[in-house]
């Protein structure tokens, strides 16, 4: 029907953006055909968000335009994309969790008489579309209790009920199960196969490898190419997503591990989301001297494992022994007596963010003999000692120990974390998800402290997401799944395959028999 | 990288100073501008009128009447300048009460509720305790503890449902506020003994702690200039005719108290991380509850020690019957502490401005046909003002926060991550999991 | 019965519409702290707007016939009057927590300290005195209460239970509250409108991403809840303190938002919460009175218990409700935090 067909169905040119203090977007240019998937790829803060936001009309670029099939468009909010045809799956699922399936998909583009919504055109509407690309979904449940993977078939559902034509995913694969991975790949083949463009924005190589035609790279703000994916390899484009040989595998010696530094039993904690337990009759041992990990897809558990343990979260079941003490009952503050834990969320946990950075350093022991004296804080101990970690953990910062813990950025506020958990050194490190969001030279310099901590003969127990952390880092795996441990692996023996069968539930152990054979 | 090149009006407290002054001045160019409409509209007042009570509002704390011709004479009001201190002292208090909670993350809507309570403790306990049992200091020392203690026992329920339940602060505060009004009527009610009758012009009054309860011809009776009052310590002298004490002097230190407490002990450390970001402090092991909990008590005895020291000058009535009525002392509490930036000697400044508004709407009472009404609108405008001279401050730190993130990184922000500000409680999680590298 | 019933009426119907008020605004995002100050100023506006019309003389001749149908259409322009103010008040509030992004707990109390200062200002201004009532003493109820005769009934005749309880002596604000109680909720409901309000007091950035203007929205929901607010104010001074204002609505306001948590912010049960909360303010008013009711409302002020108590009553239960409530009651997610379209 369209007379003159573009070959580039968008194309983006020399866009920049900019926020207060940083250049989020410099001069990029991104070109996408038609009926191609085009991966997106970049570390965390190069700018892949920004430039699809401006994409989608939440931000306003400062330079740069968009064509659409070769003509200018101005896309202001997301309501001009949806009417240029783009439609995008966010990496925070844009979902309200209290309406249903339905009406999160009705929602901005509702059919209405007179007002009143009329629902029963939208319902056939969706369930058709439902049946032709298999997103199977319930439209009448909440969103909150339906599974990330539905939520996500959801989000697309929103994006084909609108008729888009260019679909956007933003890191979708985070959140999903290895078999999730694999529908969503064959979906997003069927849409291209159908004419439709599809963007890909992520950070996984294998996953680009996999699916996409060709790929973009963007590094810290800046356009670094364009390349066919069938002409590249999984290095070339890491060097190039980095900007240096990248040595992916972690340098450590065979774990020595010794004693036993904490000893679950049974342990079990209550889920905030449902009525059935989050952890189930967990049990495991930590010793001296190994990094053990606990791998498993995000919510089955190993956040309220850890919560039971550190004691944020009271168990409702089962025994913690950290170093020979039943710990069960403690407060948090007794449990720190013997355990660092390097939090999942720093805002939310980590950091006092309005504190200034030695305040930070000293939030567990500011009542230590050395930093007060009769209740009153002594000031010049704090400062000497903030300054003494700053420089060995090399934690950078606009005023030294005097800066706003917010102002910090995300990599250097972490450092943070890992100088004051690991300076006080207790004889086992809880770490979760110690590396989220960081780029690689943090990641590198975090994943080196921690085998350095495990040398000295502390237990680590570590909780990652990624797969090739879990594999690299650790000396010892445990795969969790919806609460319970399902395998126990060694990393050396194990490959991701098998790993990924225990992380989506298809594969498990007898944890008991195995249990009594380690004893 | 130091600031160096920090200039005095870039420095974060000349910042907050400044956002307070024009608080303060919008506050009184709407209550100008209220003034003129309705002057303009008035029979009797028309323009001349409203000009009168444009400069009573902004000078009225140097005024000094009307002369003979009726034309407003100013000066030096050593009556009005005593009696602003005299004033100050409660609103310096129930201002700490506020800003101490809000240093915890509570909004502590509840210092009336308070400052009841402290009241009624107080004046029992003066009122109460014979005046040949005791001397006259020790029963006033016993009353002014006993007012803070009932005031922080107060302040403990929102904070203890708070801590356990969960109940918005707000709502219990309010509530509590409503059931003190009416326990208080309650209390001297059945307790007629406390009710005034010597003075037979008034009714519903409690008496004065400068009454003492004397055994005359074998019964309980109260007797003038026989009880308890706060000491003068020259300061009538200095401001003759009005009725500041040495309450003034207790309130300035116990700010400068409070200024110790937070800013340098431990549990001031404590508090805040509590109200700054109530998780990282559960984190570390500091208790939330209990600092919850502990803030509202600290808060509770400031606003109790308010009405202590209001009630104790001996020469101060208190209107019993008040269950339809709640202190404006404790609600004006907030704007005192807002304007203040929480900052507990700014608190001393602030208390002072608000009593002078008290003290020119009484002037606007007694020298024209407007009304004190006025200055409570005034107030509530700098309130409204303050909500969001805080947003104003947060902006320009963030701009700044920006620039530095850079100057200083090592490595580039995550840009995703740049503009989210952190809501306390609420806040979006950051980043999705599996952010890492898969790059193998 | 039919006095328990009533009274309980009239003190729950304000609460309804209050609370429902609170739903709007807080559906869309906003905490709105100040329902007690809107109320206090819907209750001067509507109050001097009878005032006025009073004053005018356009209804002397109408209330000297008892020309109710005129009258009522009095009664009805004052909320009218009330609603418009109120809903011009809370854009105070809605400017500083939409476009400046301001603290909305600070800002609520800031109105909640304005209203009582303006209205206690003007009232003094006009009335010099500290309540402003009716015109020439007239009262409420001969003004504008429905009674047997108003319909034209013989004062004797028995209209049965029904006809007794909610036709004679009655106030047609108290049945316009429940229609537009009604009409909102269904609005909240059943429309594009009310889907698209609900989802910006959850999830702002969604609603966003999916082309809603969130501020738009939540200038609505607080408008809204500024109207109805308002409007309460007066019906409840119209019915329960004799259409006067003192700058006083005592704690009501509070008392609406509690009935919101307690409903859980769903209009049904909101509407059971505030006839349990109009049942104890009724038992804490008229404990006292000397009504002929013979409902056992008498037998309360004669049991030895303090009235002091009962008075306290309402905000204690508030209290205890709350805490019985506060693990179960699910607030809108993002209500009062500011959105800012700049951050995702």
């Amino acid at each position: 029907m369209r007379t003159m067909e573009a070959e580039n169905i968008i194309e983006m040119l020399h866009i920049t953006k900019k926020f207060p203090g940083i250049i989020a977007n410099d001069d990029i240019t991104l070109q996408l055909r038609r009926g191609e998937i085009h991966a997106l790829l970049g570390e965390n803060g190069a700018g892949k968000s920004t430039l699809m936001s401006v994409l989608f009309g939440l931000y306003q670029p400062e330079a740069g335009t968009i064509r659409k099939n070769g003509q200018e468009v101005r896309i202001n909010n997301p309501n001009d994309a949806t009417d240029l045809g783009i439609g995008m799956v966010h990496q925070h699922f844009k979902l309200i969790e209290v309406f249903t399936v339905l009406d999160n998909i009705i929602l901005g583009a509702e059919t209405t008489r007179a007002g009143f919504l009329q629902k029963k055109e939208a319902r056939a509407k969706v369930e058709a579309l439902s049946e032709r690309y298999g997103l199977k979904v319930d439209l009448d449940a909440k969103v909150e209790d339906i599974t990330v993977g539905m939520q996500q078939r959801v989000e697309i559902l929103k994006m084909l009920y609108r008729d888009n034509e260019i679909l956007i995913f933003d890191e979708p694969t985070a959140v999903l199960t290895p078999k999730e991975i694999d529908e969503l790949m064959a979906t997003m083949r069927e849409f291209a196969k159908e004419g439709k463009s599809i963007l890909f924005i992520s950070h996984k190589l294998n996953e680009i490898m996999a699916v996409s035609d060709r790929v973009t790279v963007l590094r810290k703000g800046k356009y670094i190419g364009t390349v066919d994916t069938k002409d590249t390899d999984k290095q070339a484009l890491s060097n190039m997503m980095v900007g240096r040989p990248v040595q992916l595998e972690v340098t450590k010696e065979p774990a020595k591990p010794t004693e036993t530094v904490l000893a679950v039993d049974g342990l079990c904690v209550p889920s905030r989301n449902h009525k059935k337990n989050a952890v189930n009759h967990v049990s495991f041992r930590a010793r001296a001297g190994e990094i053990l990990c606990i791998a498993g897809i995000d919510g089955n558990g190993q956040t309220e494992l850890i919560h039971g343990l550190t004691g944020l979260e009271k168990s409702s079941g089962g025994t913690v022994t950290l170093c020979g003490e039943d710990i069960s009952r403690a407060s948090i503050k007794h449990r720190g007596e013997n355990m660092s834990h390097i939090p999942e969320d720093r805002h939310k946990h980590g950091l006092v963010l309005d504190f200034t950075l030695e305040q930070n350093l000293v939030l567990q022991r500011f009542n230590e003999k050395r930093f007060q004296r009769y209740g009153f804080i002594n000031q010049g101990a704090v400062r000497e000692y903030a300054q003494l970690l700053i420089e060995q953990y090399d934690v950078r910062s606009g005023q030294g120990p005097v800066t706003t813990a917010r102002s910090m950025s995300g990599g250097n506020q972490q450092k943070a974390i890992i100088a004051r958990e690991v300076d006080r050194e207790k004889p086992l490190i809880v770490a979760v998800q110690p590396t989220r969001g960081l780029d690689v030279g943090a990641i590198e310099y975090i994943h080196s402290q921690l085998v350095a901590e495990r040398d000295k003969g502390r237990a680590v127990l570590l909780i990652s997401l990624e797969l090739d952390e879990v594999m690299s880092l650790s000396d010892r795996i445990l795969v969790m799944y919806e609460g319970e441990i399902v395998g126990e692996l060694d990393p050396k023996q194990t490959t991701v395959q098998e790993l990924g069968l225990y992380m989506s539930g298809a594969k498990r152990m007898d944890m008991n028999r195995k249990e009594e054979m380690g004893a | 990288m130091k600031d160096q090149g920090r200039t005095l009006l870039q420095k974060d407290g000349t910042r907050t100073v400044l956002a307070s002054l024009l608080s303060i001045l919008i506050g009184l160019a709407v209550g100008s501008v209220l003034i003129l409409i309705v002057g303009l509209f008035s029979d009797n007042l028309g323009l001349s009128g409203a000009w009168e009570g444009i400069r009573l509002v902004f000078f009225g704390i140097l005024s000094t009447g009307r002369n003979a011709t009726g034309s407003l004479t100013w000066g030096f009001n050593p009556q009005s300048i005593g009696n602003m201190l005299f004033r100050a002292t409660p609103l310096i208090l129930t201002g700490l009460s506020v800003s101490v909670a809000f240093k915890t993350g509570l909004f502590n809507i509840g210092a009336p509720g308070q400052y009841l309570m402290g009241t009624m403790a107080t004046l029992a306990i003066a009122l109460g305790i014979p005046s040949s049992a005791l001397p006259g200091p020790l029963i006033w020392l016993l009353a002014f503890l006993g007012g803070i203690l009932a005031g922080a026992l107060w302040g403990c329920i929102p904070g203890l449902v708070k801590a356990l339940l969960n109940i918005n602060e707000v709502l219990a505060c309010i509530m509590t506020n409503w059931i003190a009004a009416n326990l208080v009527t309650w209390f001297f009610d059945v307790n007629k003994v406390f009710q005034n009758t010597v003075e037979n012009t008034k009714s519903g009054y409690v008496y004065k702690t400068a009454y003492g309860r004397t055994l005359v011809d074998g019964a309980w009776t109260y007797v003038d200039g026989n009880g308890v009052q706060t000491a003068k310590l020259g300061l009538d002298k200095l401001f003759p005719g009005s009725q500041v004490n040495a309450g003034i002097l207790i309130a300035i230190l116990i700010a400068v108290g409070m200024y110790i407490l937070m800013s340098k002990t431990t549990l001031g450390y404590q508090l805040k991380a509590c109200g700054s970001n109530r998780h990282a402090a559960r984190y570390a092991g500091i208790s939330d509850k209990r600092n919850i909990v502990l803030s509202m008590a600290i808060a509770g005895a400031l606003s109790g020690a308010g009405a202590s020291l209001y009630y104790l000058s001996g020469n101060t009535e208190f209107f019993w019957s008040t269950y339809q009525a709640l202190p404006a002392t404790g609600f004006n509490g907030i704007p005192v502490a807002l304007l203040a930036a929480n900052h507990p000697i700014g608190v001393i400044f602030t208390g002072c401005f608000m009593s002078m508004l008290n003290i020119v709407g009484l002037q606007m009472t007694n020298l024209t046909a407007y009304n004190e009404y006025i200055t409570d609108v005034i107030i509530s405008v700098i309130v409204y003002l303050s909500a969001f001279s805080l947003v104003i401050k947060m902006l320009l730190t963030s701009r700044r926060r920006g620039k530095r993130a850079v100057a200083s990184a090592d490595n580039t922000p995550d840009a995703g991550n740049v503009p989210v500000e952190d809501r306390g409680e609420i806040q979006p999680v950051s980043d999705a999991a599996g952010k890492g590298g898969e790059q193998a | 019965m039919t006095f328990l019933i009533q009274q309980t009426l009239l003190y729950a119907v304000p609460l309804l519409i209050v609370a429902l008020a609170g739903v709007f605004a807080e559906r869309s995002g906003i905490i709105n702290l100040a329902l007690e100050g809107i109320m206090i100023f819907g209750a001067f506006v509507g109050v001097l707007f009878v005032r006025i019309m009073q004053g005018t003389g356009l209804f002397s001749s109408a209330y000297a016939v008892r020309n109710w149908l005129a009258l009522q259409g009095l009664e009805l322009l004052a909320m009218l009057a009330a609603a418009a103010m109120g809903a011009a008040f809370s854009l105070l509030l809605s400017f500083a927590s939409v476009n400046l992004k301001a603290d909305q707990t600070i800002g609520g109390t800031a109105l909640n300290l304005m209203a009582p200062a303006l209205v206690l200002f003007l009232i003094r201004m006009i009335a010099n005195q500290n309540t402003l009532g009716m015109a020439d003493g007239s009262d409420a109820a001969s003004w504008f209460m429905l009674k047997k005769s108003t319909f034209g009934i013989d004062r004797d005749t028995d209209l049965g239970f029904l006809g007794e309880t909610f036709i004679h002596r009655v106030y047609l604000a108290t049945y316009v509250c429940l229609i537009v109680f009604v009409a909102l909720s269904i609005l909240l409901y059943k429309t594009k409108f009310g889907l698209r309000l609900r989802s910006c007091g959850e999830n702002p950035q969604a609603a966003d991403s999916l082309g809603i203007n969130v501020y738009k929205m939540r200038y609505a929901g607080t408008t809204i809840s500024g109207a109805l607010a308002g409007m309460g104010g007066f019906v409840y001074a119209l019915t329960t303190a004799n259409c006067a204002s003192t700058g006083d609505v005592a704690g009501f306001g509070f008392l609406a938002l509690a009935v919101m948590i307690f409903g859980n912010w769903k209009p049904l049960n909101i509407a059971g919460a505030a006839l349990l909360f109009g049942l104890f303010k009724c038992i804490a008013a008229s404990y006292a009175s000397i009504d002929i009711n013979g409902d056992g409302v008498c037998m309360l002020a004669t049991a030895p218990i303090s009235s002091h108590l009962y008075r306290m009553l309402p905000y204690l239960i508030t209290l205890v409700v709350l805490a019985f409530t506060s693990k179960k009651s699910r607030a809108p997610k993002a209500e009062g935090i500011p959105y800012d379209k700049g951050q995702r």
